[in-house]
């Protein structure tokens, strides 16, 4: 019985229907939303449908990837894959073995598709052909009489190679998992961090690793130029100080990394410096306020005991008498702000930069409009066995399929009075190619003779 | 659309067409000999859609890389690339084209009904791993795709010797045997390129998005169409899944790839691979 299980557990059928079963569930994750991934969109499906995400819920459907019985799956195919490993192992190890048991009749022996004899001239003798094969890089053992070659002999490693990039894969991968730090940090132009876990984005909740410490990176954000071109985000230069004074550049697709911490570029913003004065001059209080207002929706700020609904233009323009943005390029940056007191609006103007909006003996002035940008901080261990993992399974791949074996025995004998190469080879997938490499092998062979003839 | 990038575009789409049509009346009116004369025109094809690919580049800077229409251009060129190449390599195989020329033709005319707008390359786009990744995609889809066009020609030649009178249009085909090994040897070029795609498309999005595998839909389905093919390759390797069966998997294999570069993003939103910032 137990025998009958490990059997059935180190089968490629089992690995099919757990490949199978795997796929189905990746696929079922698709349609429904996940929790962690799409957290708004889950919640607003469960508000109009709380049953059907309760029933849901229950089954792990709506955190699938990490539901006990994808876990299940997983832990399953390992255990498959360790068995397939553990017994095919003996296989290659003798397959890569050369040993002379493997030289034989090639008129007689069984497994070999590809048969065939060459008329040899006269002075071709054995020694020459073995050097030929040696030359069309065959391992070859024996001698005229009788020979076994072998070309990409050691092709069967590769298949461990692939399958064991699995294991590396899995151990990065869960090392990243175990050790991860995710928090979003909100930081304007000239604000300095100093790795406090206070300064992370309340919402989401910073995410605390299982192993190690959240990240210690320190850095002030010297300078943040986005870069806007038709409408489409061309790239951003944020530039870092580190706390030894190194300046560091952050873009899209270049995050600035240290200690196993990614500082990802997200999101970015306008912190627009806003003073507030009474009508004779008196300066009430400034600031600079973090605005999210760049996905053209307004946004809210408070400042000398009033509130402000900030609307952004980046390119201001009055079409039609209405307020527009002619791009998304910062030409003429322009916020539409409405006042109000104690819920009550009491005012509402447009203020350009180095301009002002004046209400109820008040003024509201604009002095600067530097930018903010939003990090995605991520910090985890692991990767470099997580790259290794990938790099391996390329290779293995690669010389798997690519470097096939190709087997051949042969001998030099007399036939119907005519000395011959006699020939059987056989390789692995791909039978007709290698039959054609074949025969352009053993004629060239042949033929090496006839031009020494010559 | 650039003016000329235009132009090329529809003569393009109208040499597949036509071509399209004389692979199909080969087939069903017994005529072989129309197909290399079709081939001509399917290699004319492919010159005025490399034109438009180079009226894009002139006008936007970069190569048609992202969004369903750069998607349909790029991937179709590369696919044609492929048959062109094999049937230049072997005139047997030039009738491969009778699975890959209409798919081409349907690619471009739902490329044509997106947004072919010209915009500068995103930020997001601006990097090495983009090369790497994509090119390696493209090559996958090319070759999954003549795999699946393989597998076409493999039935109907099937289906044609088992009548007992065959279709003179096969006969410029190689034998079954060796077609059922060309399945087989495109679905594994599809697989390591595909491998290669995966990997790097990880090392790109650790730098881009902050992981190196976040679940995103284009990723899972990319996930699920590489398990299909490596599935595939073991059904042939280990269970010697051949022939007629084989011919059909890598037909049907082919929707995995389909849905993974046009349907994801069709039916959920929610995409990281959505690169047009607009």
């Amino acid at each position: 019985m137990f025998k009958k299980l490990i059997k059935y557990l180190s089968s490629l059928r089992f690995t099919i229907l757990l490949i199978s079963l795997l796929g189905l569930i990746f696929a079922i994750g698709l349609w429904v939303p996940q929790k962690r991934l799409l957290k708004t969109i889950y919640l607003e499906w469960q508000r109009n449908s709380p049953s059907l995400v309760a029933f849901l819920d229950a089954l792990g459907l709506t955190t699938i990837y990490t539901s006990p019985i994808t876990i299940t799956l997983w832990l399953l195919f390992f255990l498959n894959l360790s068995l397939v490993l553990w017994q095919r192992w003996p296989v290659i190890k003798s397959r890569i073995t050369l040993a002379d048991a493997k030289i034989a009749d090639p008129v007689t022996v069984g497994g070999y598709p590809f048969r065939s004899s060459y008329p040899l001239p006269g002075d071709l003798d054995g020694e020459k052909i073995i050097g030929l094969l040696r030359k069309n890089r065959y391992t070859v053992l024996g001698d005229a009489t009788g020979f076994y070659g072998v070309k990409n002999r050691l092709a069967p490693i590769a298949f461990m190679l692939f399958h064991l990039s699995f294991f590396l894969i899995l151990l990065g991968g869960m090392i990243s998992v175990y050790t991860e730090f995710i928090g979003y940090l909100d930081l304007a132009q000239g604000e300095s961090f100093q790795g406090e876990l206070s300064r992370y984005n309340e919402s989401p909740q910073p995410k605390m690793p299982e192993i190690g410490s959240p990240p210690s990176a320190s850095f002030t954000v010297k300078s943040i130029v986005p870069r806007v071109v038709q409408n489409t985000p061309t790239g951003i230069s944020v530039l870092l100080v580190d706390s030894s004074g190194k300046t560091h550049e952050v873009d899209i697709n270049r995050p600035y990394t240290t200690e196993h911490t990614s500082f990802v570029f997200k999101h970015l913003g306008v912190s627009p410096l806003f003073a507030i004065k009474e009508a004779s001059g008196v300066e009430i209080e400034r600031a600079y306020v973090k605005l999210d207002v760049l996905q053209r929706r307004p946004d809210r700020f408070a400042l000398g005991g009033f509130t402000y609904t900030a609307t952004f233009y980046p390119d201001y323009v009055l079409d039609n008498g209405k307020r527009a943005t002619r791009s998304m390029e910062f030409n003429n940056p322009v916020f539409f702000i409405a006042v109000e007191r104690e819920g009550k609006k009491i005012a509402e103007g447009l203020v350009p930069k180095n301009g002002a909006l004046e209400f109820a003996g008040y003024r509201l002035e604009m002095r600067d409009m530097p930018f903010w940008v939003r990090f995605y901080v991520v910090k985890q261990r692991g990767l470099s066995i997580l790259y290794a993992g990938f790099a391996l399974a390329t290779i293995g791949v690669i010389w798997r399929l690519l470097f096939y074996r190709r087997e051949i025995v042969g001998a030099v004998r007399e036939q119907d009075g005519v000395r011959c190469l006699v020939v059987a080879g056989r390789s692995e997938y791909y039978k007709s190619l290698a039959e054609d490499e074949f025969v352009k092998l053993f004629n060239g062979i042949a033929g090496e003779g006839l031009k020494a003839e010559g | 659309m650039a003016y000329w990038e235009m132009i090329f575009y529809l003569i393009a789409m109208v040499a597949y067409a036509l071509s399209g049509g004389g692979l199909i009346y080969s087939f069903v009116f017994k005529n072989p000999k129309v197909v290399s004369k079709v081939t001509l025109l399917v290699a004319f094809g492919f010159l005025a859609q490399t034109i438009a690919i180079g009226a894009r580049f002139n006008a936007t800077g970069h190569l048609p890389w992202s969004g369903h229409y750069e998607y349909a251009l790029m991937g179709g060129w590369f696919i044609i690339a492929g048959t062109l190449f094999v049937g230049w390599q072997n005139k047997q195989l030039q009738g491969l084209a009778v699975g890959t020329v209409p798919l081409v033709l349907i690619m471009l005319g739902y490329g044509y009904m997106q947004n072919p707008a010209l915009t500068p390359m995103a930020a997001s786009l601006k990097t090495v791993w983009l090369y790497i990744h994509v090119y390696f995609a493209w090559l996958s889809f090319g070759a999954y795709s003549l795999a699946m066009a393989s597998g076409v020609v493999f039935l109907l030649k099937q289906k044609s010797e088992a009548l007992g009178v065959p279709n003179p249009a096969y006969e410029r085909f190689p034998s079954l045997g060796r077609l059922d090994e060309l399945i087989f040897r495109y679905v594994v070029f599809g697989f390591i390129t595909d491998t290669i795609m995966i990997t790097a498309g990880g090392i790109w999005a650790k730098d881009l998005w902050g992981n190196y595998w976040a679940w995103d839909p284009v990723e899972t389905w990319s996930l699920i169409s590489w398990l299909t093919y490596g599935i595939t390759i073991h059904l042939r390797v280990t269970f010697g899944w051949r022939e007629k069966r084989l011919a059909w998997l890598a037909i049907a294999a082919l929707s995995s790839v389909i849905i993974c570069f046009f349907g994801v993003n069709l039916v959920v939103n929610t995409s990281l691979h959505v690169f047009q910032v607009r």
